[in-house]
């Protein structure tokens, strides 16, 4: 299942689908209890609604809604859409504009660990655009926003 | 409603134990809007931020939390909820490693499994779990290992905390050695290792699906370890790890698995990523090294579980956003914790940390919980002043006034300062 969905992620990634995937897993073998896990709502920024009261279903699912996302624009340059689609095979690039200016060995150093150590399936010329967008817009000397 | 004379205002105002006499009410949260906002970044020098520099964002259970990622979900807790010794639950910060985090856990299928090295296995029930077993509480302190990463010089890469990477609570549950007991950990076993119900989308064994953490089973934190199904009184929040949590008092909080599912009785020491090589520090003082020795790739490295965390204080009003008018009394007030026995005192510093005086300590909620600490301050005279804080543990630890660094940012514990202006009045 697992794998499925992440097969599903690449298919989309490599379509150029950029809107966080939602799944919708029972796997009660697997993970006890787990009914629903990574549903993340894409563009909830601004206003969110406030919560209805819970109705009495006289069930023992414990829910909560989608997980809002609030990603901040990355710089527009080449290789932005191979960021956004590659890098958010498993995380959102808040995770790159969260950082500081990172010197580029640094950024070198975490595309090879995301591919390396957590088995990021990108190929090589994409690695190679995707560290080079990094260092022109994420690094000491060229970081703007 | 407390009414006072403006005689006994004064009285009150100026002497050192102001507002220690009575219990405050709830504290209202001041809205978050910003005459002069903060950058978008920090760095490549230090954040001079008490938090980390991101926007507030509403999650479900949550108040407005600063964001710091949203897909995992890292959120950091606003420097005003620090005032009181515990920290509210819809405020509590959020730290995942993976994506894949639970919105819906049903309880009926739901079950607690004490597996591995074990004479009977284990599949308990949320209802067996609160039913059968005697419940326990602690107060204590779940602080993130990389809190304050933002200090760091050089900056190292991972998530940019400020200070709000801790938070203080109530726990109640079932202590961890009872569970063992009723399980029977065999002889040979060596760790015990913990996994929750959240994952990641990566290959499976890589580090990138699932987040496990272990601990020899003779650490003497485990004897105070609780499985935690109340947190502040009230159930955990989701992303607080519902239904259960482990609660390690004194360790950092990367022990504390959330949504908590499988404890397993290891016969070797575990190798996965997050034990091998994710949350280790030199085996140094302080676990203080130099980017040089750490690129020499010859650093002997241990896991941050061979650690307790280190004394801390900090001031959380007032925060220097306003100016301060002269001539009134300055109500200074902060937290103090440690990992290492309750914090038996607390310093203030009017001048940069040259000269202290005792503070005046809170309640005392037991040792792992945080301390609350005030000062009154008189400011000499107008202009820019520089205060400080420090705390000592019973363990006879003082808050060191020296950086620190390592390649994972992690143990930052550094005495905390904040700048004020005083306001001229005429």
């Amino acid at each position: 299942m697992t794998s499925h969905r992440g097969l599903a992620i690449v298919l989309l990634a490599a379509a150029g689908a950029l809107a966080p995937a939602s799944t919708a897993l029972s796997q009660a073998t697997k993970a006890p209890g787990l009914v629903t896990e990574g549903v993340y709502d894409a563009g909830n920024l601004g206003m969110s609604m406030q919560p209805a009261p819970q109705n009495d279903d006289g069930g023992a699912v414990y829910a909560v809604p989608a997980w809002p996302t609030y990603t901040p624009p990355l710089a527009d340059g080449d290789g932005k859409a191979l960021v956004q689609s590659f890098c958010g095979i498993c995380h959102s690039t808040t995770y790159i504009t969260m950082q500081p200016p990172l010197p580029g060995a640094t950024w070198e150093h975490l595309v090879d660990k995301m591919i390396g150590t957590f088995g990021a399936p990108i190929p090589e010329p994409a690695a190679k655009t995707i560290i080079a967008y990094l260092k022109s817009h994420y690094t000491p000397e060229t970081r703007k926003q | 409603m407390i009414r006072l004379s403006r005689r006994s205002l004064l009285a009150w105002l100026s002497s050192g134990a102001a507002g220690l006499a009575f219990a405050r009410p709830a504290r209202a949260e001041v809205a978050p809007h910003a005459a002069t906002p903060v950058p978008s970044f920090t760095g490549p020098g230090v954040n001079p931020y008490w938090n980390g520099i991101n926007p507030f964002v509403s999650y479900p259970q949550k108040l407005p939390l600063l964001r710091m990622t949203d897909r995992g979900i890292q959120l950091e807790t606003p420097r005003p909820y620090f005032l009181t010794p515990f920290t509210p639950n819809a405020a509590f910060y959020v730290r995942y490693h993976l994506d894949l985090i639970p919105n819906a856990v049903d309880l009926a299928t739901w079950r607690l499994n004490v597996e591995g090295n074990v004479e009977r296995p284990l599949q308990l029930g949320f209802d067996e779990l609160v039913r059968n077993f005697k419940a326990v509480s602690v107060a204590a302190v779940n602080q993130c290992s990389g809190n304050s990463r933002s200090r760091f010089q050089p900056r190292v890469p991972g998530a940019q905390w400020g200070n709000g990477g801790m938070g203080n609570a109530r726990w109640t549950g079932v202590r961890l050695r009872e569970l063992l007991a009723s399980a029977g950990i065999k002889s040979g076993t060596v760790q015990l290792q913990f996994q929750g119900l959240d994952r990641g989308p990566g290959p499976e064994g890589k580090g990138a699906d699932v987040v496990m953490k272990s601990l020899p089973l003779t650490d003497p934190a485990l004897d105070d370890a609780l499985v935690a199904y109340l947190m502040n009184d009230e159930p955990l929040p989701m992303l607080n790890g519902f239904p259960v949590r482990l609660v390690v008092p004194g360790k950092f909080g990367v022990y504390w698995t959330k949504h908590l599912t499988w404890i397993r009785a290891l016969t070797s020491e575990d190798t996965n990523y997050w034990m091998a090589s994710a949350y280790r520090i030199p085996d140094t003082p302080r676990a203080n090294t130099t980017p040089a020795d750490a690129a020499s790739g010859t650093l002997k490295t241990v896991p941050i579980g061979h650690v307790r965390m280190p004394v801390r204080s900090f001031i959380v009003v007032p925060d220097g956003s306003s100016k301060l008018p002269p001539g009134l009394p300055v109500r200074v007030q902060g937290i103090a914790f440690s990992g290492d026995g309750p914090v038996v005192k607390v310093e203030f510093s009017e001048d940069d940390g040259r000269s202290w005086l005792e503070a005046t300590l809170g309640a005392d909620h037991g040792p792992y919980s945080f301390r609350t600490w005030e000062h009154t301050w008189k400011p000499s005279r107008s202009g820019k002043h520089v205060i400080a804080v420090r705390a000592t543990d019973r363990a006879g630890h003082v808050q060191p006034d020296a950086p620190v660094w390592n390649p994972g940012g992690y143990l930052w514990n550094r005495v905390e300062r904040q700048t004020l202006i005083v306001g001229a009045a005429s």
